[in-house]
């Protein structure tokens, strides 16, 4: 017990968290952006997953930053499908959402056996590359505090600074120009905007291509440096953990940031654990993570609930 | 709408034949754009064409399989059904296949195992606890607020990795290492349905039996119980219900309640059907999941459901010879499915191009139309 207190405050463990949150924050931040703007994102997942798939292929014959651009875009269609079918087509948005899940689940193995000649599971035979990490040794050269701000700043993947910059970008769009105002306001009340002239479902579309793109660059960070090449069905819900998130962090890009490095972090305790239980079920750990987003989620609504009731009373 | 009766029955003929042209349009569009991509991808894409859609009647095994997947793909789209009805997205089936497969699982391996109550007993044990799973949701969701999708999907993972874990470590099985249990005592393996010598129909077994049964309780629950009326009216008018005193939370609940049951049956009958007859890890090969394009396409109608999966469960069986015996590979289907639901749930008809570009974007109040009442 005292090893997993040992190596719960370590700062190798605390890199593990930011390593497993980025893919998590970034589809966290994809599915807030839909969300606020009234189109729930259900298909975090299946973007996530397309985007890892496109990312790991394209990245065999171009620069990493090619690949996931590529991976980016790959989500960012999925966004535009999703808005085609849901806003011209009259779809029902999660309907909607869960066939682009399926369609990705499907299309990534089949689309993986076409690349690797016939191997459904992983892609580990193609020369793949990864995203790089930011070497911040320098900062050793800082007296007294140096060593500790190398170990804990450096060796992030430069999508995790780019997630950091994107909760800012999000948070700075949101509630300090126009167009965030009107993205809320579409989520809120669509009626209004649209007698006042804006276009809601274009604004709805360009959510959801955003919302895609996002997580298109965190199935891009999972399948490029998290893990290097793609396995099948390799995000393993971490999109619908994220739609957890969103909520969990209350709708807010700062609360969604807490949300999204919160269940970061008990995925990195399980990835720490198996090393330090022997026996501990490798299973049982690896359905930690789940258990804790229902836990939240169920925790946060009765906090929610108990607000609501409070601002009634009033 | 009207009051006189002939009119409502041709208005529900004009109906029923909307619906089927557009479930079968949206099954043409599909199927042309699987091709293509066969076409594609493929070596020799018209023999794969051919595995998939003419070798299934060839064999008696291979109809055996197909009218299992039927029978299976039955009762997750009637669970589903449920649920969207009262217009829950609970995605929660997948799990309580496998919390149901594994309550049949402990019944069976028990002392009970070799009893006549085994199945009875196997399979009221997996009811419960795929009810019990659906309910976790649908109360966190009636009286919290939580989103039942996000907790749902949360609820497959667990039971997964729980069935995973018991598998592997917990339950009794032949040799070290491999990831099935034991074999059931005979007793508590449903029974063959046809048992005849020259024809050779071993996967099919009284499970298609239970899922005939399933979807006449359960329409009659929907259409001809005050239950079933106040789930539809809370599925179509949530404050309409609410005001005129029907307490939506508790239909909620129980719709979710019901619909785990059922998927705590298709649990029973996948482990201790004649496909299995133990368990093992990964048993439903996804099959759960796809109840929902069933229950899309069949746009919640419990009568409809059995003749969607008859067609689905042959594209299904169909994939998987193909995936067999050329180079083409099962999942192309998932394409397939995916194209399917977007169309039908869509308002997509026959002349939708037509009306696509004469028409402009559509307001935005009118935008999330409900699935079921899309159609015009």
């Amino acid at each position: 017990m005292t090893e997993l207190f040992f190596t719960v405050f370590s700062a190798a463990f605390f890199v593990t968290i930011i390593r497993t949150s980025t893919p998590l924050l970034l589809s966290t931040m994809g599915g807030l952006v839909a969300d606020l703007s009234g189109a729930l994102n259900v298909a975090l997942e299946g973007m996530m997953l397309t985007g890892a798939l496109t990312a790991v292929l394209v990245s065999v014959y171009a620069p990493w930053y090619v690949a996931v651009l590529a991976g980016m875009s790959a989500g960012a269609m999925l966004g535009l499908i999703m808005a085609f079918f849901a806003f011209r087509m009259r779809a029902d948005i999660i309907l909607v959402g869960f066939a682009i899940n399926i369609l990705a689940a499907g299309g990534t193995v089949f689309a993986l056996s076409l690349a690797t000649g016939g191997d459904k599971g992983t892609s580990i035979n193609l020369p793949s590359k990864a995203v790089p990490a930011v070497d911040l040794s320098f900062l050793s050269g800082i007296p007294v505090v140096g060593p500790f701000l190398t170990s804990i700043l450096s060796g992030h993947s430069v999508l995790s600074w780019f997630a950091a910059f994107v909760v800012f970008a999000v948070w700075y769009f949101l509630y300090r120009t126009p167009w965030g105002l009107w993205l809320r306001g579409v989520g809120e009340y669509p009626a209004a905007p649209e007698a006042a002239g804006i276009p809601v479902n274009l604004v709805r579309t360009l959510s959801l291509a955003v919302s895609g793109a996002l997580a298109g660059i965190g199935g891009a960070q999972l399948a490029m440096f998290n893990y290097v090449g793609f396995t099948r069905d390799m995000t393993a819900g971490r999109g619908f953990i994220a739609l957890g998130a969103v909520l969990l962090g209350a709708r807010h890009p700062v609360g969604a940031l807490c949300a999204a490095l919160l269940f970061g972090a008990f995925e990195a305790l399980a990835v720490v654990m198996p090393g330090i239980f022997d026996d501990a079920p490798a299973e049982l750990i690896r359905a930690i993570p789940f258990v804790v987003t229902i836990l939240a989620l169920i925790l946060f609504s009765i906090r929610a609930q108990r607000a609501l009731a409070l601002r009634g009373a009033k | 709408m009207s009051n006189v009766p002939t009119i409502d029955r041709a208005s529900r003929w004009k109906a029923i034949r909307t619906e089927v042209g557009r479930a079968v349009g949206a099954l043409a569009i599909a199927l042309a754009v699987a091709f293509v991509v066969v076409l594609l991808t493929s070596k020799s894409p018209f023999e794969a064409l051919n595995v998939l859609l003419t070798q299934i009647p060839a064999r008696p095994r291979t109809i055996g399989l197909w009218l299992d997947d039927v029978a299976k793909l039955t009762i997750t789209g009637l669970a589903f059904s449920l649920v969207f009805q009262a217009r829950q997205f609970s995605m929660g089936v997948q799990g309580q296949v496998y919390v149901g497969g594994l309550a049949a699982t402990w019944v069976a391996l028990s002392p009970l195992g070799t009893t006549w109550a085994a199945i009875p007993l196997g399979m009221a044990a997996a009811m419960l606890a795929g009810a019990i799973w659906g309910f976790i949701p649908g109360i966190a969701k009636a009286k919290l607020g939580a989103n039942e999708i996000v907790s749902s999907l949360m609820l497959n993972y667990i039971a997964i990795e729980l069935c995973n874990y018991l598998v592997r470590a917990v339950l009794p099985k032949p040799q070290a290492g491999v990831l099935t249990t034991n074999d059931f005592p005979d007793t508590a393996v449903i029974p063959q349905l046809i048992k005849f010598d020259g024809l050779n129909i071993t996967r099919l077994d009284y499970g298609f039996v239970f899922a005939i049964v399933a979807v006449i309780v359960v329409w009659f629950a929907l259409y001809r119980t005050s239950w079933g009326l106040k789930l539809r009216l809370v599925g179509h008018n949530p404050r309409f219900a609410e005001y005129s005193g029907i307490k939506s939370t508790f239909i909620m609940v129980s719709a979710m309640t019901a619909a785990g049951a059922l998927g705590g049956l298709l649990g029973s009958m996948f482990v201790q059907g004649q496909g299995y007859g133990k368990l093992t890890v990964l048993f439903e090969g996804n099959l759960a999941f796809e109840g929902i394009l069933v229950a899309i396409v069949a746009r919640s109608r419990p009568l409809a459901v059995p003749v969607v999966a008859l067609f689905y469960g042959y594209l299904r069986q169909g994939a998987q010879l193909m995936n067999i015996r050329t180079d083409v590979p099962a999942e192309v289907i998932g394409v397939v499915t995916a194209i399917i639901i977007l169309l039908v749930s869509s308002s997509f008809s026959i002349n939708f191009i037509k009306r696509l570009f004469r028409r402009h974007a559509a307001p935005a109040a009118t935008a999330t139309v409900p699935a079921g009442s899309a159609a015009k």
